[in-house]
């Protein structure tokens, strides 16, 4: 049945009816044209490369299947496995049709073809036997809907038309829209991370009720412009960035990095291009004429590990993290495991160990400064030309009082010296000779220099100086180097063993980058990335967008779409949206708004028996799917629901309780000051995280632990999660604030605040009989109100 | 037993530590919260014949009830610990046979591959009535290899660390198939109601490369996937109720969750809210026994001096083992240890001269601890100890300032105990350079089948049908039971 899409699209709509199939199913194969990396590939990839493939090691009888010079070759034999248009004289349909000990796949090896499968291939060898590109390499095209609008619809989503057009050739029948209350829950919480409020509840219910389509058009509309948006799909990002608050390895001082993380809400939210997005990130110190948020940006590539530990050779920790950005770009860009080509010749994807070492080129030109960002009120290189300027007149001073000052110190008696500050007494019983201009000028201020005006003014203005720039944020940041590293291959990965030189470039299986006079940079590299002719870019992130949606990517393996991926389960739905992102100009809110509009995203998540029996993975998109929430938004949606939740957007990153004890396992005893006031009650996302002792809340629920890239989540479901939402004293406070509303507002409404919907009679009389905190805690450990349904 | 019965006993079971053993030891069947509280009469009830840990019918009569799977992620040295290869220092620094290398892929291929030998710095020693060799690493270990079946000539296919652990656990490199632990309480069930019947204990510097899809359920419902315990300080947090809550407010919330969660249950059908459902009963019944399985000072000093522990409340790989043992006592199915890291390709934070020697010790001393101590309270005849890494190292010698040596994947150690393994025994002999075998090569497949044999499953019946497939831990290749290592 797979096989009949191709012919689809030929076919009037009305077509659509299971007789018509089962009669069109018997003609496929004389009128349909096979694809080889579709309908073939997977048959040998699972039936012949073991013994007939691109491993010399293991291959039989000198054939190799897996290209169609090996395929047509001559065999010792004398005969030939493939002979285009001749079937009959192919040995290789020959050996799959026969059944006595000719027979292939042999019987020892347990496989065995189906008939399809025989006749597929055999129509293949009449067709031309033809071998494709890998399908993530060649560009991806709209294929024209498989199913148009009819008489009863006046159009159909394009989602759903080729969500539809499988599922009917499947025989099965797509779920109901899910209602509103649940829609309007569902968007919340995967647009913001947020339930919605019982009275946006109640509007939108109305609303639906006198025109769904719009009322459903107009939330998604009101939601995109909500800042909170890019709060939820800014963690989206981190995770990929493998952002946290610390350096990690064994020392894991913290670091300050927290702008970089505004810098992507605030991307988002203003839906800049994502290929601009991306070009800023990776490449914004090379921008002519770069703003500050351009510069902000680079921390995308700052968030890899520092090892402080002592005796180490920092520059075998600065090629780790070159090979951490090489890994990352590969992965969250281009899906490629190109790391793997670190140590020696990708395996299974066509990547030299040469060509990652080109890669690793782009990325190994680069100073890691940071970056001190000032209020735009402040005219921050006035003052620091000022203070400068008062620093040296201050000095001139002090120098010229030198001798006035000895005086004065040898003056002092014990008592007066016990009088100044302890930092003072130890200037003054210190060495004279290691004294630093700044330590001079504080003694020289307490002693002579108390009655010299001139000098007080000035160095009052100096301080002044000095607070004022103290407002300034610091940021790691990239900067491209003047003077280029020389990159050469390393021996087996080992910074010790270099080889050969080589100058950046990128894999010779994508499209070429082509090089200019000045050597290829960073920027090169991002425009390339982002350009329309590369193949993987815009397909890898809509998969990944898509993959939040529904709790898998249309390509399962997000990370891999190379050769050891799994294909795509709907590649011609997958390559509309690659190619439709694009047109849209990249926008990411407008690809939002494309899924959750579809019927496909709007279905009711509720499972049945005959999905069950025959799809019980939901590959096929019947139905939504309910996905318990990622481990911020747990906390997130638990603070909506009990009130506590502040709004307060960006900043420093802050602390919540935590458990006694977790700060002290690290080598390095960590502080952890519990915040106050609302920084108590804020969104996830800003919990600070140090990556050697995460906060167990957020671990415990799979959140990424920012030593690498994460770009898919696994959802764990667990007694120690269960212990967590029960006895944490973080998530028992926000119990009793929800009590609190119990008691005011009664149980029907804290209900409707964790669950969004009405409460059943049932529901209620069970949660009736117990004292108002049991019940406040009930409602926080609910599956429900951790789920997004 | 009435209802008002069972809340007695649940009180009984808060105060009595005997009682709790008898519960686990006995594989009461599961005791549902409902049952819990007096009076409860609840429509909604779980049949507890649905509950998917229950202690479930082998395929035919088992030698062995748990397994305690200790993994040494990255990949020990078995031409450093137990292969003793005088040919590898006689010839050492000079290159291998090329007739060893025709055909071979390594982890680390390129064209400088290094193929020349490095002999071992160790001393080997024959120990034991089996006359069985062990390295100077492993004196603890030495004086027990009466109680050991090694197995020379493990094989497996990958030899990249994540995908070569996954490999090991689930039987493939790819990800989304059930670990041997999932299958094992999706076959046996648990006879433990206190515990999680998957437990993941973790020591080291850091985690196992590939984390959490280690102990995954794959396409079993996630009730199966492994518990892990935290990695330092204490293994499990919130254990004790919050701050005025009294037990009996514990139960009726968590009651009133059961209920409400098993209607939404019924109402969407989402599997997910069934593994919630069991997970609650289980954080609940953990809150007595885990407090209880952690509270180590019960166990005598002499038992401490033996793992090797100096703080019991310091994590280590010897705590570990203790902590296994303990949960195996109580009924837990099986236990996984992981202790990173073993990838000593030489280098200064991963080689043979320093490194090797200092994570022996850290493994050593407890390793050979819990299978004497696990004798001597009569549980290795019905427990199997694993003892193994994803993969072996080569014979031939990454020589950078210090040495280290590749991922092999052709032959490697991994040594068995009780459960109806034969103790004194070794299987399988490998060249003269220990790097392929000459006889009787064993695949991870076939250790699988092995294991999966002496807990009474065939590896053949156990599967899960998925995407319109039949899914067993083995797969499609052929994989035979080892009865040669079997008594």
């Amino acid at each position: 049945m797979l096989l009949l899409f191709r012919i689809l699209p030929h076919v009037p709509r009305w077509f659509f009816g299971s007789l018509l199939l089962s009669v069109l199913a018997c003609q496929y194969a004389v009128a349909q044209e096979l694809q080889y990396n579709r309908d073939v590939r997977p048959i040998l990839a699972e039936n012949c490369f073991a013994c007939h493939g691109f491993d010399k090691g293991k291959r039989e009888a000198g054939l190799r299947l897996d290209n169609r010079e090996g395929a047509t070759a001559t065999l010792d034999s004398g005969k030939a496995a493939v002979i285009p248009g001749k079937p009959d004289e192919s040995e290789l349909i020959q050996r799959i049709l026969a059944t006595d000990e000719e027979m292939m796949p042999p019987h020892e090896s347990g496989k065995k073809l189906t008939d399809k499968q025989r006749d597929i291939l055999k129509s293949w060898v009449v067709q031309g036997a033809r071998y494709d590109k890998h399908w993530s390499f060649v560009p991806p095209t709209k294929s024209p809907l498989p199913i148009q609008a009819n008489a009863s619809q006046s159009t159909v989503h394009p989602i759903d038309s080729f969500v539809l057009d499988r599922l009917a050739n499947e025989h099965l029948s797509p779920s109901p829209e899910a209602d509103p209350t649940t829609l309007i829950r569902r968007l919340n919480l995967d647009l913001l991370g947020l339930p919605p409020t019982v009275q946006e509840v109640d509007d939108f219910v109305a609303a639906f009720r006198l025109n769904a389509e719009k009322a459903k058009s107009d939330l998604v509309t009101r939601l995109l412009q909500t800042p909170s948006y890019g709060e939820r799909w800014g963690r989206w990002w981190l995770d990929q960035a493998r952002y946290a608050d610390s350096n990690g390895y064994s020392v894991d001082a913290p670091r300050q990095i927290w702008k970089y993380r505004d810098w992507v809400i605030n991307a988002l939210n203003r839906d800049l291009p994502f290929d601009q997005f991306t070009i800023e990130q990776l490449a914004g110190d090379v921008l002519p004429n770069p703003t500050e948020p351009q510069l902000v940006a680079t921390g995308f590539h700052r968030n890899t590990q520092i090892n402080q530990e002592g005796g180490i050779d920092p520059e075998q920790f600065r090629i780790d993290s070159v090979f951490d950005r090489v890994a990352t770009t590969g992965t969250v860009w281009l899906g490629l495991t190109i790391g793997c080509a670190q140590c020696h010749d990708h395996k299974f994807d066509p990547i030299e160990q040469k060509e990652y070492y080109r890669f690793f080129a782009f990325f190994n030109n680069q100073e890691e400064p940071e970056l001190t960002l000032y209020p735009p009120e402040l005219n921050a290189p006035s003052l620091h030309a000022e203070q400068k300027q008062l620093e040296q007149s201050t000095n001139g001073i002090v120098a010229d009082k030198a001798e006035a000052l000895r005086l004065w110190e040898e003056s002092l008696t014990t008592e007066q010296i016990q009088a100044f500050s302890k930092d003072n007494q130890k200037l003054i019983a210190g060495d004279k000779s290691k004294r630093n201009a700044i330590q001079k000028r504080s003694l020289y201020a307490l002693g002579p220099g108390a009655n010299d005006d001139a000098f007080q003014k000035e160095l009052q203005r100096l301080r002044e100086i000095e607070k004022l720039l103290g407002k300034g944020v610091s940021t790691m940041v990239m900067k491209e180097r003047s003077s280029p590293r020389k990159t050469k291959l390393f021996i087996q990965g080992d910074f010790t063993r270099p080889a050969d030189e080589v100058t950046s470039g990128t894999p010779a299986v994508l499209p070429k980058l082509e090089p200019n006079e000045n050597g290829l940079n960073r920027l090169d590299l991002a425009r390339w990335i982002v350009s329309p002719n590369n193949p993987l870019t815009s397909r890898v992130i809509v998969n990944r967008v898509w993959q939040h949606y529904f709790g898998r990517g249309l390509v399962e393996t997000e990370n891999d779409f190379g050769l050891q991926g799994t294909p795509p389960s709907h590649p011609e739905l997958l390559d509309w949206l690659a190619v439709e992102f694009v047109e849209r100009g990249w926008s990411l809110k407008e690809l939002h708004r494309l899924i959750v509009s579809s019927k496909t995203y709007q279905r009711s998540s509720v499972d049945r028996a005959d999905l069950r029996e025959k799809d019980r993975g939901n590959y096929l998109l019947a139905r939504q799917r309910r996905l318990r929430l990622d481990a911020e938004i747990v906390r997130d949606v638990e603070l909506a629901a009990c009130g506590l939740l502040s709004s307060k957007m960006g900043g420093p990153p802050v602390y919540p309780p935590i458990p006694q004890g977790v700060m002290g396992q690290g080598q390095v005893k960590r502080d952890w000051k519990v915040s106050t006031g609302e920084d108590r009650y804020r969104r996830g996302l800003y919990t600070f995280v140090y990556r050697a002792t995460p906060p167990p809340s957020l671990t415990v629920f799979d959140a990424p632990d920012g030593f690498s890239t994460c770009t898919r989540r696994t959802r764990s479901n667990t007694p120690l999660q269960s212990l967590t939402l029960m006895n944490d004293s973080g998530f028992f406070e926000f119990a009793k604030a929800l009590e609190k509303i119990i008691q005011t507002d009664g149980i029907e409404v804290a209900f409707r605040r964790c669950a969004s919907r009405s409460a059943s009679e049932q529901e209620l009389a069970i949660l009736k009989e117990l004292d108002t905190l049991s019940a406040a805690r009930a409602l926080l450990n609910l599956d429900e109100t951790v789920t997004r349904e | 037993m009435n209802n008002a019965d069972m809340y007695q006993q649940h009180l009984l079971q808060q105060q009595t530590r005997r009682h709790f053993f008898n519960q686990c030891g006995l594989g009461v069947g599961s005791i549902a919260l409902a049952n819990l509280i007096a009076g409860s009469s609840d429509a909604n009830h779980l049949d507890t014949s649905s509950n998917p840990l229950a202690p479930k019918p082998t395929h035919f009569p088992a030698r062995a009830k748990r397994v305690i799977y200790l993994f040494m992620a990255g990949g020990p040295s078995q031409l450093d610990m137990f292969e003793h290869k005088p040919m590898l220092n006689q010839l050492n620094g000079q290159q291998i046979p090329q007739s060893y290398l025709e055909g071979k892929r390594f982890a680390f291929m390129d064209s400088s591959h290094r193929v020349n030998l490095l002999g071992t710095r160790r001393a080997f020693q024959q120990y034991g009535q089996s006359g069985a060799w062990v390295s100077d690493l492993l004196p603890h270990t030495a004086k027990i290899v009466d109680q050991l079946t090694f197995i020379r000539t493990c094989k497996t296919d990958l030899f990249n660390h994540a995908p070569a652990k996954l490999f090991m656990n689930t039987g493939t490199g790819q990800f989304g198939r059930p670990s041997l632990g999932s299958w094992l309480t999706y076959g046996l069930g648990s006879e433990c109601n206190d515990l999680p019947g998957f437990v993941v204990l973790q020591s080291g510097p850091r985690g196992p490369r590939g984390g959490s899809i280690l102990w995954g359920s794959g396409m079993l419902p996630t009730t199966y996937q492994g518990v892990p315990l935290r990695n330092q300080g204490e293994p499990i947090l919130n254990l004790t109720n919050p701050e005025s809550v009294t037990d009996s407010d514990q139960v009726r919330v968590l009651e009133a969750v059961r209920k409400l969660n098993s209607i939404r249950l019924a109402e969407t059908g989402d599997e997910e809210i069934s593994t919630r459902i069991n997970a609650y009963e289980m954080a609940y019944r953990m809150q007595t026994s885990a407090p209880e399985l952690m509270d180590t000072s019960d166990e005598s000093r002499q038992t401490l001096d033996m793992y090797g522990i100096k703080q019991p409340k310091e994590a280590s790989f010897a705590r570990n083992c203790l902590l296994a043992r303990r949960l195996v006592e109580r009924g837990v199915r099986f236990v996984q240890l992981y202790h990173t890291n073993w990838d000593h390709h030489g280098g200064p934070t991963e080689n043979l001269e320093e490194h090797l020697p200092s994570i022996s010790r850290e493994i050593d001393q407890s390793g050979a601890a819990l299978v004497m101590d696990l004798k001597q309270r009569g549980l290795l005849e019905d427990t199997i100890v694993v003892w193994g890494g994803e993969f072996g190292r080569t014979p031939m010698g990454e020589v950078r300032e210090s040495t280290g040596r590749n991922h092999h994947i052709d032959a490697f150690t991994m040594w068995f105990a009780g459960g109806g393994f034969k103790p004194g025994f070794s299987y399988g002999q490998t060249d003269e350079f220990g790097f392929g075998p000459i006889d009787h090569s064993v695949h991870v497949r076939d250790i699988h089948a092995t294991l999966l044999h002496q807990l009474g499953l065939s590896h053949e019946r156990l599967s899960v049908r998925s995407q319109g497939l039949d899914f067993k831990l083995t797969g499609v290749q052929p994989a035979n039971v080892v009865h040669d290592v079997l008594m």
